[in-house]
């Protein structure tokens, strides 16, 4: 049986991304899984397809055998008898092709997992691991290219996005009829700096609008920065740590830069975890200002009365997907509902809900890996019953990336809705003019 | 390299759908694939999008930003994503037979 010498040296590179991670965290979720079996039925991978290989117990072995096959002392000698397995051929592929292909990394295992094993943190090393072997699947990884090359993952060009955000601003002006209305840009001192998802400014702006008439309700200050402003970390997706932090050090530097008091995020599932949650890791220190997504800010407007809200604006009915990474990973669980029953007069959740939420089947990257999107629809076929059954005219979701497949969703299985973002949905509901009290 | 067949005719596209060999693109195909994709029948309103956008994308290489194409065809941004429900990456871009952008689309 081959030892760790004999492998070619990116293999070694891979196994070595595990020796360095070797300390209590890992060693404990790698050393947990009592194979209850638990999980199960908690995956839409398996509750779809019912294939074990996509039961979350057996993508932690994936990453686990190798662990016991080239780091446990009884592994080395005797690897049948503990079930390791070598770093070949053959387990890469399924590496490849489970890990990558068939989670989208939601954490909803994790939630029913008898003992709390993190099952996305091992999905995520072992894709780093995957990272080391060059076979990050090729969308996923030109979208982290674009983004470390030019600044965003769509590759706008500054003055293409200046012009964007400058017409959307005369939008503005006309739809409220005040000619002071503003998106400021690249404005120095200001409270909130507030960032975008590339998709926005380049495909779907109504969500840029719909944050700028809120903020103009509440007289907030606040800007966007036309040099670096990109919410999304498909480092964080592909398990490429170096990246992720070049990505999120960036926005961070442009607070410091603009003297913003907090950095406000737009609504996106995995960017909110990576900036918010994952970032402080990467730093190795906590952020010296406050990091909230848009959600919370509009949240806290309602309840403050900074600005006004009439449901009847919205009288059809209105339900909300929970996008994984800002709900189940990043906490943000009441706020966007507080919300919605004070923006719509028939908001209804869906079931299950909040942390106990399906992922919509786009996340972990999905989206970005289109050889697996016959798959990633078949899976979201879960999410598709779920919002069927609400009877719901329109889908809120908080995620640019979830808005995205439940477009998709949403034509395949001819679900009729219109899909939106919280602020969309709230800025439909606003009622301009003099407060009353 | 899958293979997506609309009326009897093969195309190579990618994973999701989008074309692999722009240059096989014609009006026809770009009919097809509305068809296929939910869009429907193609209307003046939808041409002067597709075209827009494929001749944009000949010059620059990328797509436009779909402010450019609101202006270049006079459409309101509602409109564009009334005619095409799939928006205007995965509904116009393809049907214009443009690769698939990097990012969330």
């Amino acid at each position: 049986m081959a030892g760790i010498k004999m492998l070619s040296p990116d293999r070694k590179r891979a196994l070595r991304v595990l020796e360095n991670r070797l300390g209590g965290r890992l060693l404990t979720h790698l050393n947990s899984c009592v194979h209850c079996g638990l999980c199960g039925k908690s995956c839409h991978y398996y509750l779809k397809y019912g294939d074990p290989r996509f039961i979350p117990g057996n993508k932690v072995d994936q990453i686990s055998r190798l662990y016991r096959r080239y780091f446990s002392p009884l592994g080395r000698i005797l690897p049948a008898w503990v079930g390791a397995r070598d770093l070949d051929e053959e387990t890469i592929e399924e590496m490849v092709d489970v890990l990558f292909g068939g989670c989208t990394m939601c954490g909803r295992c994790s939630v029913h997992c008898s003992i709390g094993v993190d099952v996305p943190f091992l999905v995520r090393t072992a894709r780093t691991m995957l990272m080391e072997l060059g076979l990050v699947p090729k969308g996923l990884q030109s979208t982290i290219d674009t983004s470390v090359n030019t600044g965003n993952n769509m590759a706008i060009p500054q003055k293409e996005l200046v012009d964007t955000l400058e017409w959307l601003e005369e939008d503005l002006r006309m739809e409220v009829g005040d000619e002071s209305a503003a998106i400021p840009l690249d404005k120095a001192g200001q409270r909130l700096l507030y960032t975008l998802n590339p998709r926005e400014p380049k495909f779907f702006p109504l969500s840029i609008s719909a944050v700028a008439k809120i903020m103009y309700a509440a007289g907030e200050s606040w800007t966007i920065s036309t040099h670096c402003y990109d919410v999304t970390n498909y480092a964080f997706l592909s398990g490429d740590d170096e990246a992720a932090r070049g990505l999120a050090g960036r926005l961070c530097d442009e607070v410091m830069k603009l003297k913003a008091e907090q950095l406000l995020l737009a609504e996106c599932g995995h960017g909110f975890r990576a900036i918010r949650w994952e970032g402080p890791t990467w730093f190795g220190k906590a952020y010296p200002y406050p990091v909230l997504s848009v959600v919370e800010l509009i949240a806290e407007y309602v309840r403050s009365g900074l600005i006004r809200l009439d449901p009847s604006l919205n009288a059809e009915r209105v339900t909300l997907h929970d996008p994984c990474n800002l709900v189940r990973a990043g906490g943000v669980i009441e706020e966007q509902r507080y919300v919605l029953a004070r923006a719509a007069s028939d908001f209804v959740e869906m079931s299950p809900n909040r942390v106990d939420n399906y992922c919509c089947g786009g996340g972990g990257g999905q989206l970005s890996m289109g050889e697996y999107r016959d798959r990633r629809i078949e899976a979201g076929e879960i999410k598709a019953d779920q919002i069927r059954r609400t009877g719901a005219r329109m889908v809120a979701t908080p995620c640019h990336n979830c808005i995205d497949q439940l477009m998709e969703l949403n034509q395949v299985y001819e679900l009729n809705v219109e899909i939106k973002t919280v602020a969309e949905i709230v800025a439909d509901a606003l009622v301009l003019g003099k407060q009353e009290n | 390299m899958p293979k997506l067949e609309i009326d009897g005719r093969e195309f190579e596209v990618d994973g999701d759908g989008f074309l692999q060999e722009p240059d096989v693109w014609n009006e026809d195909v770009a009919r097809l694939f509305a068809a296929g994709d939910g869009t429907g029948e193609m209307t003046e309103k939808h041409w002067a999008v597709v075209r827009y956008i494929r001749e944009y994308w000949k010059e620059n290489d990328m797509a436009p930003m779909v402010r450019k194409v609101c202006q270049s065809t006079g459409l309101r941004l509602r409109e564009i994503y009334q005619l095409f429900p799939m928006g205007p990456a995965k509904g116009a871009c393809k049907i214009a037979g443009l690769p698939k952008p990097d990012g969330c689309v």
